[in-house]
């Protein structure tokens, strides 16, 4: 811990330096100065499109920065040369993975938490301005879709991390973060997709569905975290949901991380 | 002489900008009058949903705004929307689609249920979409009473009617009439009374101004076509006959004086002793 913490402390000293974060939280504001006057135009369910559009730039900018300022604070190090630096230290591959992870995890949280407090005042004047369209709202259901938000932008750092280890450039690592997040995200659909065209008889090659299969337990299935619908129309979610969702992020962020430092300790430096 | 040459170049372009501008606004505007950009295309939800990502609610909500506004384009004052088949059908896939995105959107059925039973007159695919709606949005009563309306005042399906009703009326916020006026359409009472009971709940549902003002108005021209039907009732009971026209009743003191449609139509009655009015269009649904 006493190791991890310095790596942690000069990650995030690295991430405030990058000027793309405040790009990013700049153009988040720019989006929920836009929900206050389109939440406007519903008839009734202006609580809907209000919520819709404050969790989406949540998690809009908070992939930007896992995409934009995460890997470049991993890769810089690989790209510039600067790990022969640190790696001469007493601290091994695995400890500076982990360092280097937990200052990405409080980057994100602090980036999240700033836009999350404007998207949530955001949503106070609306609410306080339509007190009648928001009839199902419910703060804890705001407050657990951001976590759940945060949870899916962590994992996805875990897997940029992994695909960094063994990757030569970050422009790959770049490559690989965003096809696993298209995958991730459509996952469930195109299983849903393919049982649906099966049903009503349309044929699927038998390929397809083993192809698809596979990646469904290979690949993290992101739409598990998205819960913005339900957030949105005050659907509660059930307390068994949350807690096997939190599991499965938090294993398969571990999983990824161990496999990173894994590969990390084998990788040699040219 | 290279600066003022550049300077000249810099007010050409501006000049040719502006007329570009000027020409570009006409035109686009005749293409979109063309009739070519003026059908709505949707992709089918399974693929939108996948091409959405994780972003289903902001997408959901972006086609539910461009159905309204693309509908707003055909908005005259006092009439009916004009649409043609195409369009009528475009309208309902966005709307549809807007709704498999996200089943609990509430302002897509509420237009859906607008438009396209008054105007459109497709009840049928509408109640399909309302009935989604309703198995998603278990706390609202409003979709089933819809659906309701729709079988009872479009389709004349009364057991359909009352099977929905009674959904509606337990659903929680329900108003309390709802039971009462299911069980009555279970026993097929007169038309003319329910469709006032609908329509008066229809206006306390309503927030919208104006559609709160084409009720009511409703409402008048049923609440005179009751006191035809009444009085003609009363006319039969005393002389075993139909009157032969509205005067009869006048002349025979059954009724002081002919009520006025609110519609400006001209009420009559036919051989079967049925009302009708001149201005039956605007009463009853839009058949193509």
């Amino acid at each position: 811990m006493t190791v991890l913490w310095p790596i942690a402390v000069i990650t995030i000293k690295e991430g405030i330096r990058n000027r793309a974060i405040y790009g990013i939280s700049l153009f988040a504001l720019l989006l929920l100065g836009l929900n206050l006057l389109i939440a406007n135009m519903a008839a009734h369910d202006v609580g809907k499109v209000a919520v819709d559009m404050a969790l989406s730039t949540i998690s809009f900018s908070g992939l930007l920065v896992v995409l934009f300022v995460g890997i470049n604070l991993m890769a810089k190090d690989l790209d510039k040369k600067t790990i022969y630096m640190v790696l001469s230290k007493p601290i091994s591959r695995s400890e500076y993975i982990i360092g280097k992870f937990f200052g990405i995890v409080l980057i994100l949280f602090s980036t999240i938490a700033f836009i999350s407090i404007f998207a949530c005042a955001c949503l106070f004047v609306l609410k306080a301005g339509y007190a009648t369209y928001f009839p199902q709202f419910s703060w804890s259901l705001v407050f657990l879709g951001i976590f759940f938000i945060l949870i899916t932008l962590i994992l996805l750092s875990a897997l940029s991390f992994l695909f960094s280890s063994f990757s030569s450039t970050s422009f790959i690592t770049l490559v690989l973060t965003i096809l696993s997040y298209l995958i991730g995200q459509s996952l469930s659909d195109i299983k849903a997709l393919i049982e649906t065209s099966r049903i009503t008889g349309a044929a699927v090659s038998p390929i397809t569905i083993q192809v698809v299969n596979v990646a469904y337990y290979l690949f993290p299935n992101l739409s598990f975290f998205d819960i913005k619908t339900q957030v949105a129309h005050g659907v509660s979610i059930p307390v068994p949901t949350i807690l096997w969702t939190v599991l499965y992020g938090f294993v398969y962020t571990s999983l990824a991380i161990t496999a990173a430092s894994l590969i990390f300790r084998k990788k040699e430096f040219s | 002489m290279v600066r003022i040459l550049t300077y000249c170049l810099i007010a050409l372009f501006f000049v040719v900008h502006i007329v570009a501008v000027g020409k570009l606004t006409d035109q686009h505007a005749a293409l979109q009058k063309s009739g070519y950009q003026n059908q709505l295309f949707v992709l089918p939800s399974p693929i939108l949903k996948v091409v959405a990502l994780d972003y289903d609610g902001v997408v959901s909500d972006y086609l539910f705004f461009k159905g309204i506004t693309y509908i707003g384009g055909f908005a005259s004052r006092g009439g009916r929307f004009q649409l043609n088949e195409s369009q009528w059908q475009g309208f309902y896939n966005i709307l549809d689609v807007s709704t498999d995105l996200d089943p609990y959107f509430q302002d897509p059925y509420y237009f859906a249920n607008a438009f396209l039973t008054w105007d459109a007159g497709v009840v049928r695919e509408t109640n399909v979409l309302l009935k989604k709606g309703s198995k998603y949005r278990t706390w609202d009563w409003s979709l089933p009473f819809f659906i309701g309306f729709n079988n009872f005042y479009f389709l004349q399906d009364y057991d359909k009617a009352a099977e929905f009703l009674m959904v509606a009326s337990r659903r929680p916020g329900a108003s309390t009439t709802l039971a009462s006026l299911a069980s009555k359409l279970a026993f097929k009472a007169k038309r003319t009374e329910n469709s006032i009971a609908f329509l008066e709940e229809m206006i306390k549902k309503t927030d919208d101004e104006s559609m709160k003002k084409t009720f009511g108005t409703r409402v008048e021209a049923f609440k005179a076509i009751l006191v035809l039907e009444n009085a003609v009732d009363d006319y039969r009971k005393k002389f075993r006959r139909f009157p032969v026209n509205l005067d009869e009743l006048v002349k025979k003191k059954i009724i002081i004086e002919i009520p006025k449609d609110p519609f400006g139509g001209k009420f009559s009655v036919d051989s079967q002793g049925a009302i009708r009015t001149t201005s039956e269009f605007l009463l009853l649904p839009y058949h193509r």
